[in-house]
C-alpha cells in the first residue's frame, strides 16, 4: 500500500507510540483488504462506548492513547452507552457500571469525541453527503450511510473506527470503491409493506437469507428515513449486509445494471409473516415495551402519540422509548415528551434496549417494533418477544 | 516434521505449544483479558489459558471490541505467544496489531486439520512459514 513521507512517519513513531500504533492498525487492515492508499474521511462514528458490551479491556486501550494525549482528526460522534447519565437509578444500575460508564465517556470525550451517545447521528444534523468517505462502526448507521445518503463507510468496527478518527485517514477498500457497491441479489416485493415493523421485519429476512450479497429492491413505492434505517437495522444485525439499492428510490439505484445479478428473489407475504411468527414469543404476561432501536425520530416519537391517542398504560407494563438526547432536547420533541410522560411512558436518552443491561436483566417478556432489538434480545435464552407494530403494540397495553 | 505456507500480517518468529479452538473464537465474552482464560461454556477450550502458546483458530466472531481483549491479553502478560488463523478479520488483525502478537493466516491446508493441541509449532514470518514439529 502507498504511503506518503507524512504517513510513514506517523508509522514510524514521530508522532509517539500511540499514533504509530493506530496507523500501523490501519495499514495492516488496508494491506489484507488490498487497499491501494489511505484517504480521508469527512466523519467517524464510534461503537465500543456502553460498559455493558466493552468490560473492562477498553481501559488499558484508553491508557495508552492517553499518554500521547490523541485528538481526533474529522468531526467524531459516540454510539449509545449503558445507560441514561441522568436517569440510571430509575433504570436500576449498578453503582460500579454508572462509575465506569461515566468513566468510558469521559476518555473518548479528551480526545475530543462529541458524545452524542446515539446510533442515529444523522438525525440529529450529522447527514453525510453524496459521495463522503466515513468510518462509521454503528451497523445500522453504516447502511444508511450508504444507502441512503450514498456516503461510502465500510462496517468498521470500535477500533478501526476510532483509529481512523484520530488519524483522519481509512484504508481505500471495499464500500469506497464504486464497483463494491453493486448489487447481486434482485428482491421482488411482492407484498405490502406498510409499518415500520414491517421493513424491519422484511430487512430480518433478507439479512438472514441473504446476508452475504447486497440486495436491490424493486416494487417498494415509497421509503422515509424512519423506514429506511428500520430496513437498514435489521439487515445489518441478521446478516452483513453493508448497503442496499431501492429502485427508483435511493440515490445509487439509477447505475446499477438489473440484468447482472447472481440472484433474483421474491419476498411474498408469507416471508413477512414467517419473520413475525419466529418473533411472537409472548402469550402473557408483558413487561416491557421497548421502542427506540434505532433511535426513535421525532416523527417516531409523534407517531406513538398519535397511536396512544386519549389511552393510558395498562398497570404492570412498562413502556420504554429511547433516543437521542439531542433530538429529546429540541422544543418540538420536549413537547411530544412530555405528552408522552405524562400518560406514564419513559423516555431515555444516550442508551437503547440492545446496550444497556437495564433491559435484559431486569425484563423477560419484551414486545418491540424493532426486529433488530428482537434478534439481540432473544439471544438470550431468558428473554422473549413480541414483534409488532406501534398500532398493534398499543392495542396490548393501553386501557 | 511438516512445513505449511502462510501469510503473514503480524511479523514474528516464535516456537511454543499449540492450544486449539476447533470453532470461531469471540474474544469479548469469550477469552478473560486478565487471566487469559477461555471464559466462553460452548468452547471446548472453556477453562483452559492461551497465555504463552500459539493459539490457533478457524477465526474470529462477534464485538468488534475483541480487540480491546487481545490488547489487554498483552497489558496483563497473559497474551498467546503467537495466533494462526484460518482466516483473520478485522477484530483479531485490530487486536493482533496493538498487541503486538506474531499473527499469520490463510494456511496452505486446513489448520485445523493439521495442528492438534499440544503440538510444538514454530512460526517464521520472515520465511512465510509455520513448522509442526
Amino acid at each position: 500500500m502507498y504511503l506518503t513521507k507524512e504517513q510513514e512517519n506517523v508509522l514510524n513513531g514521530e508522532n509517539g507510540e500511540a499514533l504509530a500504533k493506530l496507523m500501523h492498525l490501519l495499514v495492516k487492515i488496508g494491506e489484507v483488504n488490498n487497499a491501494n492508499e489511505l484517504i480521508p474521511i469527512q466523519s467517524a462514528q464510534i461503537a465500543g462506548v456502553s460498559y455493558y458490551t466493552v468490560g473492562d479491556a477498553i481501559f488499558s486501550f484508553f491508557k495508552l492513547l492517553s499518554k500521547d494525549n490523541v485528538k481526533v482528526k474529522v468531526p467524531s460522534w459516540l454510539n449509545p452507552a449503558g445507560m441514561d447519565r441522568e436517569k440510571w437509578k430509575e433504570m436500576n444500575i449498578e453503582d460500579n457500571f454508572v462509575e465506569k460508564q461515566f468513566k468510558i465517556i469521559q476518555e473518548y470525550s479528551k480526545m475530543g469525541i462529541e458524545e452524542t451517545l446515539t446510533c442515529t447521528p444523522y438525525l440529529i444534523g450529522y447527514e453525510p453527503a453524496y459521495g463522503d468517505h466515513l468510518a462509521w462502526s454503528e451497523s445500522s448507521a453504516v447502511v444508511i450511510a450508504n444507502s441512503f445518503f450514498g456516503a461510502r463507510t465500510n462496517r468498521e468496527g470500535g477500533p478501526s473506527s476510532l483509529a481512523a478518527a484520530l488519524i483522519g485517514l481509512t484504508p481505500n477498500y471495499g464500500l469506497h470503491l464504486i464497483e463494491n457497491r453493486q448489487p447481486r441479489v434482485l428482491v421482488d416485493v411482492n407484498t405490502d409493506i406498510n409499518s415500520l415493523s414491517d421493513f424491519s421485519a422484511m430487512g430480518y429476512w433478507y439479512g438472514s437469507n441473504y446476508g452475504g450479497s447486497i440486495p436491490i429492491f424493486e416494487n417498494i413505492k415509497r421509503l422515509n428515513l424512519d423506514e429506511a434505517k428500520m430496513l437498514a437495522s435489521a439487515m445489518a444485525a441478521s446478516g452483513s449486509v453493508p448497503i442496499y439499492h431501492i429502485q427508483n428510490i435511493t440515490p445509487e439505484a439509477k447505475n446499477v445494471n438489473l440484468s447482472e445479478m447472481d440472484e433474483t428473489v421474491i419476498f411474498t407475504d408469507k416471508d413477512l409473516k414467517k419473520v413475525y411468527e419466529h418473533f411472537n414469543q409472548i402469550s402473557e404476561n408483558v413487561e416491557l415495551v421497548a421502542i427506540g432501536c434505532p433511535h426513535a425520530s421525532i416523527d417516531d416519537l409523534n407517531m406513538i402519540r398519535s397511536s396512544i391517542k386519549d389511552n393510558r398504560l395498562k398497570d404492570g407494563i412498562e413502556f420504554w422509548v429511547f433516543t437521542s438526547k439531542k433530538l429529546a432536547s429540541t422544543e418540538d420533541a420536549a413537547a411530544v415528551i412530555a405528552e408522552l410522560e405524562d400518560k406514564g411512558l419513559k423516555i431515555y436518552t444516550e442508551t437503547c434496549m440492545v446496550v444497556s443491561p437495564a433491559v435484559r436483566k431486569n425484563y423477560r417478556n419484551i414486545i418491540t417494533n424493532s426486529a433488530k432489538a428482537s434478534f439481540y434480545l432473544t439471544k438470550e435464552d431468558r428473554t422473549n418477544v413480541n414483534l409488532l407494530s406501534i398500532g398493534e403494540i398499543m392495542e396490548v397495553v393501553v386501557e | 516434521m511438516r512445513q505449511i505456507s502462510i501469510r503473514t500480517i503480524v511479523e514474528g518468529k516464535v516456537e511454543g505449544k499449540a492450544i486449539v479452538s476447533t470453532t470461531p473464537i469471540s474474544f469479548l465474552g469469550g477469552v478473560d483479558a486478565t487471566t487469559g482464560k477461555i471464559t466462553d461454556p460452548e468452547n471446548i477450550l472453556f477453562g483452559e489459558s492461551i497465555k504463552d502458546k500459539i493459539f490457533v483458530f478457524p477465526e474470529g466472531q462477534g464485538s468488534t471490541v475483541g480487540s480491546y481483549v487481545i490488547y489487554g491479553l498483552s497489558i496483563n502478560n497473559v497474551a498467546p505467544l503467537a495466533m494462526i488463523a484460518n482466516q483473520a478479520e478485522t477484530i483479531v488483525i485490530a487486536g493482533a496489531v496493538l498487541a503486538e502478537i506474531p499473527l499469520v493466516d490463510q494456511p496452505d491446508e486446513n489448520i485445523l486439520e493439521s495442528i492438534k493441541s499440544g503440538d510444538i509449532v514454530n512460526i517464521d514470518t520472515s520465511k512465510g512459514i509455520i513448522i509442526i514439529k
